[in-house]
């Protein structure tokens, strides 16, 4: 139901809408659906008697929330059990959004508090740079986050993301940040050993991550089983929010962000696409072998690992991306000195994860390949073996991970698109730089 | 005691239009279905149109594929234009689940 008065409330229309919920069982193959007769009342007034209990006059602004207790401590519990109580935030300690709190973060701001920047699918709530500072803030964020952040949501938001579906979706997609030039390292943003953290050295991908992922929820109505229907979730707290390591990218091997989206080298910049599985891949060999073995293997290991069929990919098997492959500098060099390119890399992923025609009628992959959206998609089952993506192109390699070469990370992908935004830096970028100093420490 | 005011993370939304208003009775009235042939649509949607015309007398209840069906248009504006272009006086959307 929560996902059907999301979907009205994003529309424009008060979320509400006149239904008739039955349970499961009633949907499945085979079912007994002698109730639909039962009830039939229930949809004849559905289409005449039903009301909706919101008036249709707009929105005001949000009062504040307040809560008392008898010590700082325990008006902290209490706000935090007023936030989970009001479905605000996500099972682990939250700081309050106050005013000081939120009035600091928005120090990183570039554009004023007001600026609307959308609004959250499938709710519709509206989204303004403070709507973002205010999760950055309950996340444990600092200002210098929150240029990254509004450019992320921007990203979100934009319709080529699919952010609309996939909210809602039975998928368990959680949104994946790429993070290009210095910003990165300079809010302490995680490209090496634990860039998918935990890691209290680097912990911007964390707040960030987390308030995208309050933002989801709060604004945007993704609460489980409610909002949306993701049979497992969004895997993570944090979502996915890390740096590409650039100072190990090989020469001749261009920044995601200025492959995927034409950002100049050394622009900040996000990439967002949707994930829904996270898999190390054992890359390196554990014999003798020559380095062009090693090389070979661990690409046929990957390869093999993405030719299943399990059809995330075809979320965006026109635009989007079947995946991202991380790999650390230590590989990415290696590779690059025997030749390969991010290219070539992507042309043997592409030829060598194509599935047999046999297996995949063997998992039913046709009758979703039929009905799915892109032409280009119902017209790859031509194709034997068929490619899990429409191009070698759509393949997202990032150089990221600790530096020694045993494994690289495989974010299976649930991507409808893969879109791109230019960070704005803050005039006041040095400034906050300096108080995470003072407060975190040296970089 | 101890004061605590922060801001509600929720936001706002934004009510532009009313949903359509109801019927005042199904006789003689046009009903459409839009399906999303998903989750037995092909077997609960037909059932409910049978009902429909059974109960309604001169009630004119459209074939299920009258309009676009399948998830991927069923949310379009074409398939919006469709419904309104027939006249129907009231539409019946599914399956959701």
């Amino acid at each position: 139901m929560g996902v059907t008065t999301n979907a009205v409330a994003g529309l424009g229309l008060a979320p509400e809408a006149a239904m008739v919920t039955f349970p499961i069982e009633m949907f499945l193959p085979g079912s007994d659906i002698s109730a639909l007769e039962a009830r039939k009342q229930e949809f004849y007034d559905g289409l005449t008697r039903w009301r909706p209990a919101v008036a249709s006059d707009g929105a005001g602004e949000v009062p504040m929330v307040q809560v008392q207790g008898a010590s700082v401590e325990d008006a902290l519990a209490r706000a935090n059990h007023l936030m989970l109580a009001n479905r605000w935030g996500d099972g682990l300690p939250l700081w309050p959004p106050t005013r000081e709190r939120v009035d600091w973060v928005l120090t990183g701001a570039t554009q004023p508090r007001w600026r609307p920047l959308g609004a959250f699918p499938p709710r519709g709530g509206v989204t303004t740079v403070e709507s973002c500072a205010i999760a950055l803030a309950m996340a444990g964020g600092r200002p210098e986050y929150l240029p990254v952040l509004v450019a992320a949501v921007e990203a979100f938001l934009d319709p080529e993301s699919g952010s609309e579906q996939l909210q809602a979706a039975s998928g368990s997609a959680f949104p994946v940040v790429i993070v290009n030039g210095p910003i990165g390292g300079q809010i302490r943003l995680n490209a090496g050993f634990g860039c998918l953290g935990p890691d209290p050295q680097r912990p911007a991908g964390a707040s960030l991550g987390r308030a995208l992922r309050l933002l989801q929820q709060n604004l945007g109505g993704a609460l489980p089983g409610v909002g949306t229907m993701a049979n497992y979730g969004g895997l993570r707290y944090t979502n996915v929010v890390f740096a590409e390591d650039e100072a190990q990218l090989p020469t001749g091997w261009a920044p995601h962000g200025t492959e995927r989206h034409g950002f100049a080298p050394g622009t900040s910049s996000v990439s967002l696409a949707f994930a829904n599985g996270a898999t190390n891949i054992r890359r390196r060999g554990a014999r003798k072998e020559t380095p062009e073995e090693d090389a070979l293997q661990g690409m046929h290991r990957m390869a093999d690992f993405m030719r299943v069929p399990n059809l995330a990919s075809l979320a965006g098997y026109e635009h989007g991306t079947p995946g991202i492959l991380m790999i650390p500098g230590v590989v990415a060099q290696t590779m690059a000195g025997l030749g390969w390119t991010k290219a070539s890399m992507r042309e043997f992923f592409w030829e060598h994860s194509r599935i047999p025609a046999a297996a995949l009628r063997r998992a039913g992959g046709p009758a979703w390949i039929e009905i799915d959206t892109s032409k280009v998609a119902r017209e790859s089952l031509a194709l034997d073996p068929w490619p899990i993506t429409a191009s070698p192109d759509n393949f997202v390699i990032v150089v990221a991970g600790g530096g020694h070469p045993t494994n690289s990370y495989w974010l299976q992908g649930y991507s409808p698109g893969v879109v791109g935004r230019a960070i704005e830096l803050p005039p006041s970028l040095e400034r906050l730089l300096a108080e995470a100093e003072r407060d975190l420490g040296p970089r | 005691m101890v004061g605590l005011e922060f801001h509600d993370p929720s936001g706002a939304i934004e009510v532009r239009q009313g949903h359509a208003p109801r019927l005042a009775t199904l006789a003689g009235k046009r009903v459409g279905f839009v399906s999303n042939e998903q989750w037995q649509a092909y077997r609960m949607l037909p059932r409910l149109k049978a009902l429909l015309e059974a109960d309604f007398p001169d009630i004119e209840v459209l074939p299920i594929d009258a309009f676009p069906q399948g998830n991927a248009v069923i949310g379009s504006e074409q398939t919006a234009a469709l419904v309104k272009a027939s006249g129907v006086d009231a539409v019946v959307i599914g399956n959701a689940a």
